[in-house]
């Protein structure tokens, strides 16, 4: 507007404010303006996109979790070579491209997975007038079978594969897998009854120590033939010592025999449902412990196999349940197989259970050609789907349950694709009680691995959340009263020279590292802590009512004394009083120890009143993770309550309220908002801390409030295992759901304490 | 709550000379006197004196003013009557004012309990973040006077006396910070008078609002002097000729003059009141 105006009625400012650099200088104030402004709103956004982004991966790679299982067909072809008679057991090999056929005529038929082609067909050695009676399988990783004949002899072999790596004739590497058959224990059929009559059942273990057979006759025993292996001491050489355990059976009819790779349990089916539970520790005294009705009236056992262990049972019935037992110590001290979940998805009868080897998951085939993919631990049903038109007959899955090998009824055979990478949670199996194998109830349990495949993974996230709980509870117990009390005082009642000592001092305590923290706490307090226990607790019953006698006493003091120390400087005259008190108490400590508690105040706290005493316990951590977050909840709060408009202050006090009725009436209630958001930022980082809560407490994720039991939190547990957690595999991804778990935990709590802030402001801000 | 009717008349004249400099001229024969200013000296922390040698006497149940030039000391002055001064560090004072004949700087008084009895309303509205009515509850309940009877009655009470009650009595449970700052005023009144204190101070306490409001707030403290003495300190001086029965007009920590305010004013004594209420400085 300013150039509109002539020269001549403008006057001398106007036209000093209107010369070109002048103006230069404003558009430059202009353009600073609005780069400022953009560059703000640039940053704030990209905070939101950050913690966005944050939330989506974590997302991402928590999702394929929470997917079902899908399989797709890859092949079908008929039957290989289907005049080698009925198959008794399929099964495939490591890299899915040779499966393997054991027939009732005593052919193992070794095809090519991709088109049915056979590729060898071997005839086992059977003598002429002997047939085929029944038929074992080992453990699957052994990959060793046995037949049993009707001369009561068996057959034990083992289908094997040597791979081997040719160059082609394009030059590429080209893998070759050659099956062979292998004679673990010798190539001519074994006895096992001497009497000679025909093996009806028969299971088979082998390991290291002893091979074990079972079987039961045709006329109605069980036997148990064991073959020990000793070694002489002398010249190391092997012998096996044969022990032969012998069971009349009377009239029940065994449909399935089963014995455990341990060889210590033997499990037998029988016609009226009931399933036997045998010791056979003791291999020449075989024992039934119990038999057990595991299925109802008129509905018949059909398909029975160990899950991956050897430790639970899965029977499959006659209408298409599947459940799931195992032997549970009662209240006796005695073992009772239990039934520990069902699986209703499918209604016709099993025909086939078959087992993943590395996971506790398990494939179940049925009569109206469907097949459903579970897991027990996390009582999952994945998948059902037809595969079949007709019954299907034989189910195998590969080694690394990828692959499903299907017989059916109509002699066909089908590879699918099986996509199931993480069965291994539910919801229940994260957040609900599990009855995981050989626990004597559901508990919460966080296990997350071990050496063998054997071991049921526990991923029950509810101890660390409530590890994290407890932690940060004991966390705040410590801070909350020590820092609002403190607050409070420095800004209300503390001298302005003292005030700033004491203010930026506790300030910078926020920049102590917490591993430092952590590492003092689990390395010196916590084993202090321990030694001086009572003189702990005589602390804590000593120091305030120390203070306040100590106070009383001042008071009363003549005022000449009194004036020696300024006002607003008497706190100062706590710090030797609290000095003096803590050498008192933990001077006391060992005495007291020795007159109240036997001498050890730990272990007459477990003898006396059953509590657990770890050294590094939730008081550690209270101490510790308090110590930490002291200073952020005194910082803020001590600015909230310093910030009160002194107007309201002086308004209280002109009505005749007394500094404590302006502190507790006036000054809290107006600087609330801010006390509140303190505690809710103290939370915030005592939930999310990880370095004082992994050095300072054991890690032991159990589920106990007590002061003196360890604990576990998320954020401990994804620092202490993620460095052992196998990339995209389940419990890397559950490390990061436990990730998520917290990311929502904070993000939750700051947004009703920031609504909740945001109330409270409206209500009592008076600026 | 019983008030105290204890106040000293006077029967005898002014003796001009056992009296401090800046003793009124008028006659205060007829009058009570509520409170009584002894030589009272006020230093701050950084060894400047805001006060000298003050001398006076204020009537009771009247209207007392203080008018002067920023930082003459009127407000000072007023927050010795409550002792609000003790709350400025490093504030040293001497003299004594007595209030029912006790100084009320004796070691053994009680501030809260003076404070109490000498109310003060500040220039910038100060409700309490709480509800209308817990802000005019707020002194008894600091007495402890909980019965919820007595306190509807005294918040009403005071809220009339205020000259509020007709526009809040259907929303005393709301946050008192929803009012318009002339309201908020009249509220902070009656959060003083709730307490029936003797003596009313009022620092500016139209300063920070609009004319109307100015108008409610000068009505209400013509109906207040029935009942209190009230002490005001204001810079304009037209307030000052409307609303008060003395003037005193204070210089450099001086008091110049005090008198009645309709001489003050139309006939002042001293060059320097005539100086400041004619315009020339201040």
């Amino acid at each position: 507007m300013l150039e509109h105006m002539t020269p001549e009625n403008t006057s001398p400012i106007l036209s000093a404010l209107n010369t070109p650099a002048i103006h230069r200088r404003r558009k430059i104030r202009v353009w600073v303006d609005r780069i400022a402004k953009h560059s703000m709103t640039f940053g704030g956004i990209s905070v939101i996109i950050a913690i966005l982004l944050i939330f989506f991966y974590l997302l991402y790679v928590v999702f394929p979790l929470l997917k079902s299982a899908d399989i797709q067909k890859m092949q079908q072809f008929s039957m290989p070579a289907p005049e080698a008679g009925r198959t008794l057991y399929l099964a495939t090999e490591e890299k899915n491209e040779v499966g393997v056929r054991f027939t009732d005529q005593g052919h193992i038929i070794f095809f090519d997975m991709h088109d049915g082609q056979v590729i060898s067909n071997i005839t086992l050695s059977i003598p002429t007038d002997v047939t085929i009676t029944s038929f074992a399988v080992a453990d699957p990783t052994t990959r060793i079978v046995a037949y049993g004949l009707s001369n009561g002899q068996a057959l034990v072999l083992k289908h094997d594969y040597k791979i081997s790596y040719a160059v082609d004739n394009f030059g590429k590497d080209q893998r070759e897998i050659a099956p062979y058959l292998e004679y673990p224990l010798e190539k001519e059929p074994i006895t096992i009854d001497e009497q000679g009559s025909a093996l009806t059942q028969l299971d088979i273990q082998l390991n290291e120590d002893a091979n074990t057979l079972a079987a039961i006759t045709a006329n109605g025993r069980l036997l148990l033939v064991s073959m020990v292996k000793q070694v002489s001491f002398i010249d190391e050489s092997v012998t096996l010592e044969r022990a032969i355990g012998e069971l009349t059976l009377g009239n029940s009819k065994i449909s399935h025999l089963l014995l455990d790779k341990d060889q210590r349990v033997l499990y037998m089916a029988d016609h009226e449902g009931r399933v036997w539970r045998v010791d056979v520790t003791n291999k020449s005294a075989l024992k039934v412990e119990d038999k057990t009705s595991v299925v109802d009236r008129n509905v018949t056992i059909t398909a029975i196999e160990f899950l991956t262990g050897d430790i639970s049972l899965l029977i499959g019935d006659s209408q298409g349940r599947i459940t799931q037992w195992f032997p549970v110590r009662d209240a006796h001290n005695k073992q009772v197989l239990t039934r520990i979940r069902e699986f209703n998805a499918q209604s016709t009868p099993i025909t086939n259970i078959t087992i993943e080897e590395r996971r506790k998951g398990f494939v179940a085939a049925d009569n109206i050609g469907q097949v459903g993919i579970y897991h027990s631990t996390a009582h999952r049903t994945l998948l059902v789907e037809p595969v079949a038109q007709k019954a299907v007959t034989h189910v195998a899955i590969s080694p690394r349950a990828d692959v499903l090998l299907v017989e059916d009824a109509q002699d066909q055979i089908a590879t699918w694709a099986v996509h199931n990478e993480h069965p291994e949670i539910s919801w229940s199996a994260l957040w609900e009680k599990v009855w995981y194998e050989s626990q004597s109830e559901p508990d919460y349990i966080w296990q997350s691995s071990a050496s063998t495949h054997d071991f049921e993974p526990k991923f029950s996230l509810t101890p660390l959340a409530f590890g994290t709980i407890k932690a940060a509870f004991y966390a705040m117990i410590v801070a909350v009263p020590l820092a609002i009390f403190g607050a409070i005082y420095t800004a209300y009642f503390m001298a302005p020279g003292m005030r700033k000592i004491v203010k930026p001092t506790i300030e910078i305590m926020e920049a102590l590292p917490t591993v430092i923290l952590g590492f003092l706490a689990g390395l010196w307090l916590a084993p202090t802590v321990e030694a001086h226990l009572p003189g702990v607790f005589t602390l804590l019953i000593l120091l305030p009512i120390g203070v306040l006698i100590f106070s009383y006493v001042w008071h009363l003091l003549p005022k000449p004394i009194r004036h020696l120390v300024p006002d607003g400087w008497q706190a100062m005259l706590l710090v030797p009083v609290i000095l003096l008190l803590s050498w008192l108490s933990f001077s006391l400590s060992a005495p007291m120890e020795i007159w109240f508690f036997n001498g050890n105040m730990p272990e007459w706290l477990e003898t006396q009143w059953g509590i657990n005493f770890d050294q590094r316990n939730a008081l550690i951590v209270g101490i510790a993770m308090g110590v930490a977050v002291i200073p952020n909840i005194f910082s803020i709060t001590e600015d909230a309550v310093f910030s009160v408009p002194k107007h309201l202050t002086t308004g209280s006090l002109a009505l005749g309220a007394t500094p404590w009725q302006t502190m507790m009436r006036v000054v809290i209630l107006t600087a609330s908002p801010g006390i509140f958001s303190a505690v809710m930022i103290g939370m915030g980082r005592a939930v999310g801390e990880t370095m004082i809560v992994l050095m300072a407490t054991g890690n032991t994720p159990v589920m106990d409030f007590s002061l003196f039991q360890g604990l576990r939190t998320l954020s401990a547990n994804i620092a202490v295992e993620m460095p052992e957690s196998e990339v995209n595999s389940t419990h890397y991804r559950i490390l990061f759901l436990a990730g998520l778990v917290l990311f929502i935990f904070t993000f939750f709590f700051n947004t009703l304490a920031e609504i909740v802030r945001h109330r409270l402001r409206r209500k009592y801000s008076s600026l | 709550m019983v008030r105290m009717e204890t106040n000293t008349t006077l029967t005898h004249g002014i003796d001009i000379a056992s009296l401090g400099r800046g003793e009124p001229t008028m006659s205060l024969d007829t009058e009570t006197i509520a409170l009584e200013v002894k030589g009272i000296n006020l230093y701050y922390g950084t060894g400047k004196q805001a006060l000298q040698d003050i001398n006076m006497r204020i009537p009771s149940k009247r209207v007392t003013a203080y008018i002067g030039p920023s930082g003459c000391g009127k407000s000072t002055l007023l927050r010795c009557f409550n002792r609000m001064n003790d709350l400025v560090d490093g504030v040293r004072i001497d003299g004594k004012i007595l209030l029912d004949e006790d100084d009320i700087y004796h070691p053994k008084v009680n501030v809260s309990d003076l404070r109490r009895r000498v109310g003060m309303v500040f220039q910038k509205p100060n409700p309490f973040p709480k509800s209308i009515y817990e802000n005019v509850a707020y002194g008894l309940r600091l007495q402890g006077i909980n019965n919820r009877r007595v306190l509807d009655e005294v918040v009403e009470k005071s809220l009339k006396g205020a000259a509020l009650w007709d526009e809040v009595k259907d929303r005393l449970h709301e946050n008192a910070l929803g009012m318009s700052g002339g309201q908020q005023q009249r509220l902070v009144i009656a959060r003083a008078i709730a307490i029936e204190p003797e003596v009313l101070l009022l620092d500016e306490p139209a300063s920070a609002l609009d004319p109307i409001s100015t108008l409610k707030i000068e009505e209400l403290i013509n109906e207040l002097k029935t009942n209190y003495t009230i002490i005001i300190v204001t810079h304009n001086m037209q307030q000052a000729a409307r609303v008060s029965d003395y003037t005193a007009f204070m210089y450099l920590g001086e008091l110049i003059e005090f008198n009645d305010t309709a001489t003050l004013f139309t006939n002042p004594i001293k060059k320097q009141t005539e100086d400041y209420i004619t315009g020339r400085y201040g």
